[in-house]
C-alpha cells in the first residue's frame, strides 16, 4: 500500500468517525429534548422495594414531578422509600444536562432489538453525574437503559418499559438497580428477637449487595402546571 | 376459690405500693413521649442514618405506633420489677406481718392458697400491662397520630402498613401478659422460700437483670445457653413486629414460657406443703 493510500484511508476513517459523532449527538439531544418536554407530571405509582435488608410491602401512593428536580411521592399519612433524592426516579436526572460530549459506542442487540449504545460525558465537572451510557431506541426515540456513574452515588442502573406514554418519554415501569452498602446496627441497641427458624446469614449475604426498587406508573397527568407548593406539603 | 380470690385481690389493690407501679409505668411512657416530641427527629436521623444514606425516607415516620414501641422497648427490664414487686410479697408479705398461720387455720388447702396468690398476682400484671397498653399505645396514638411503622432490626429494616400494626399490638400485648406469668411465678416461688417481703422483690430483680444481660451478650458461651433462658423468650412479643411474623418461633417461646411457669408453680405448691410455717 502506497503512503498517499494510507493518508487516504486514514482521512476517510477520521472523517467516518467524525459523522458518527455527530450522528450520535444529534440523536442525544433529539431524546434530551423529548425528555425535557416534561415539564411536570403526576402519577398514580405502585413501589415494589427488593433489597435485601429491607422487609417492606407494596407501596402504593401519588408520585409528583417538576422539572428539573422536585419529586414527592405521596402516601396519604404513609411513609415513602425511595432512592436518594440525587439519584432521582426521572429519566431527566440521569441525562445529563448543559453542555456534553457524545460518543458513539456502536449497538446492542437485546431480545431480538437493536440498540444504538451511546456514552454521555457533562463538560460541567460540577454536575454529580461522570458518565451515563444509554441504550436507545433510534426509531421512538427512546432510551431503555441507562448506566449512570455518579460521583457520590456510584453506578446507578435503571431499565425502562414504555407503553401508553412514550411520546412524552414517560416509561410504565422503571427498575432501578443499586449497589447497597452494608446494614449494621448494633445488638445491644436493637435487642432483636431471634427468629430461630431463620437461617444464618451466609458470606454471600454479608457486606455489600444489591438491590432493586420497581416503579409501576400508572394514569399519567402530564404538563398540568403543577405549583410548588406540592413540593413543600407533608405527609 | 373465687371468694378467695376476691380477698387476695382486695389486699393487692389496697395497698399503695401496687399503684406505684402503675405511676411508674405512666411516668416512663410520659417522659418518653416528650423526649419524642421535643428531639424525636434527631433520634431518628440517628437510628436511620444507615438506611438513609442511600434512601430517601420521607412521611410522618414519627408517629403513635413507633413511639409505643419504643416505649415497649425500654420497659423490657422494668415491668417484672414492678410485677415482682407485688407477686413477691405475696406469701412473704403474709409470713412477715404474721398473718400466713392465721390464714392456714381456715379450711383451705396450701395449695389453693398458692394458685389464690398465684392468680391474683397475674390479674395484677395483666391490669399492668393493660394500663401500659393506655398509656404507650393508645396515649402516643393521641399524640403523635397513626403512620406506617418503621422496625429497626440489627440486620433488616422493617415497615409495616399502618393498617396492619394494629393487631401485632395486641399479639405483642398478649404475648407480654404470658411472658409476665413466668415471672410472676418466679416471685411467687421465691416468696415461698423467705418469711421477709423484700427478699423475693430484690432476687427477682436481680435474676431478671442477670439474665435479660446473658440473653443479649453476644458471646459463644451464652449463645449456647440462650435458649434455655427465659428472658430470651420474654421478648417474644417483638415477633408480631417482624416481617412475616415468626410463628414458629413466638409458639417456641410460648411453650418455653408456660413450661418455666407451670415448673415453677408445682415447685411451689410442692415447697409450701411441706413448709413448716412459722409466723
Amino acid at each position: 500500500m502506497s503512503r498517499k493510500t494510507l493518508w487516504l484511508v486514514l482521512l476517510l476513517l477520521v472523517v467516518q468517525a467524525g459523522l458518527h459523532a455527530a450522528e450520535a449527538e444529534q440523536l442525544y439531544y433529539a431524546i434530551r429534548s423529548k425528555v425535557l418536554s416534561v415539564k411536570d407530571y403526576t402519577a398514580d405509582v405502585k413501589i415494589k422495594v427488593d433489597v435485601a435488608y429491607m422487609k417492606v410491602p407494596l407501596l402504593k401512593g401519588i408520585l409528583y414531578f417538576k422539572a428539573p428536580d422536585k419529586m414527592r411521592l405521596e402516601r396519604d399519612g404513609g411513609v415513602s422509600i425511595l432512592p436518594k433524592k440525587n439519584v432521582n426516579l426521572t429519566l431527566s436526572n440521569l441525562i445529563p444536562t448543559g453542555n456534553v460530549t457524545v460518543i458513539d459506542a456502536g449497538t446492542a442487540t437485546e431480545k431480538g432489538k437493536t440498540y444504538r449504545i451511546l456514552k454521555v460525558i457533562p463538560e460541567d465537572d460540577q454536575n454529580n453525574i461522570v458518565l451515563t451510557k444509554m441504550w436507545v431506541d433510534e426509531a421512538n426515540l427512546l432510551v431503555m437503559r441507562t448506566e449512570t456513574t455518579t460521583h457520590n452515588d456510584g453506578t446507578i442502573v435503571m431499565t425502562l418499559e414504555y407503553a401508553a406514554y412514550s411520546k412524552y418519554a414517560l416509561p410504565d415501569k422503571v427498575v432501578i438497580h443499586m449497589d447497597l452498602k452494608d446494614y449494621k446496627l448494633p445488638k445491644g441497641m436493637t435487642m432483636d428477637y431471634e427468629d430461630s427458624g431463620k437461617p444464618e446469614a451466609t458470606e454471600k449475604m454479608k457486606g455489600p449487595q444489591k438491590g432493586t426498587i420497581e416503579i409501576r406508573y400508572l394514569n399519567y397527568t402530564v404538563n398540568s402546571g403543577l405549583s410548588d407548593a406540592v413540593f413543600q406539603k407533608g405527609n | 376459690m373465687t371468694k378467695l380470690l376476691q380477698i387476695e385481690l382486695y389486699k393487692i389493690f389496697k395497698k399503695p405500693r401496687t399503684y406505684i407501679s402503675f405511676g411508674i409505668v405512666a411516668a416512663i411512657a410520659f417522659v418518653i413521649q416528650l423526649a419524642m416530641t421535643a428531639g424525636g427527629k434527631e433520634y431518628l436521623d440517628f437510628g436511620l442514618q444507615g438506611v438513609s444514606e442511600q434512601f430517601d425516607i420521607q412521611g410522618k415516620i414519627l408517629n403513635g405506633y413507633l413511639v409505643a414501641y419504643l416505649i415497649l422497648q425500654s420497659l423490657l427490664i422494668h415491668i417484672p420489677l414492678l410485677v415482682a414487686l407485688v407477686a413477691g410479697d405475696a406469701i412473704a408479705g403474709e409470713a412477715n406481718m404474721g398473718t400466713l398461720r392465721l390464714l392456714l387455720t381456715q379450711p383451705i388447702s396450701r395449695t389453693q392458697v398458692v394458685l389464690v396468690k398465684w392468680l391474683a398476682s397475674i390479674i395484677y400484671s395483666i391490669a399492668l400491662i393493660v394500663w401500659l397498653a393506655i398509656v404507650a399505645l393508645f396515649l402516643s396514638l393521641l399524640i403523635f397520630g397513626r403512620g406506617d411503622m418503621i422496625n429497626l432490626k440489627s440486620d433488616t429494616f422493617i415497615l409495616i402498613l399502618k393498617d396492619d400494626v394494629m393487631w401485632r399490638y395486641a399479639g405483642a400485648f398478649a404475648f407480654a401478659s404470658l411472658a409476665m406469668t413466668t415471672i410472676v411465678s418466679l416471685s411467687i416461688l421465691l416468696s415461698a422460700f423467705t418469711d421477709n417481703g423484700i427478699g423475693p422483690i430484690v432476687a427477682t430483680m436481680g435474676i431478671v437483670i442477670v439474665l435479660t444481660i446473658l440473653s443479649n451478650l453476644e458471646l459463644p458461651l451464652f449463645k449456647m445457653i440462650r435458649p434455655y433462658l427465659f428472658t430470651t423468650h420474654m421478648i417474644g412479643w417483638k415477633g408480631f413486629f417482624d416481617d412475616p411474623v415468626p410463628y414458629r418461633s413466638i409458639g417456641k417461646s410460648a411453650i418455653a414460657l408456660g413450661v418455666y411457669t407451670l415448673g415453677m408453680l408445682l415447685a411451689t405448691i410442692a415447697y409450701f406443703n411441706k413448709k413448716d410455717i412459722r409466723s
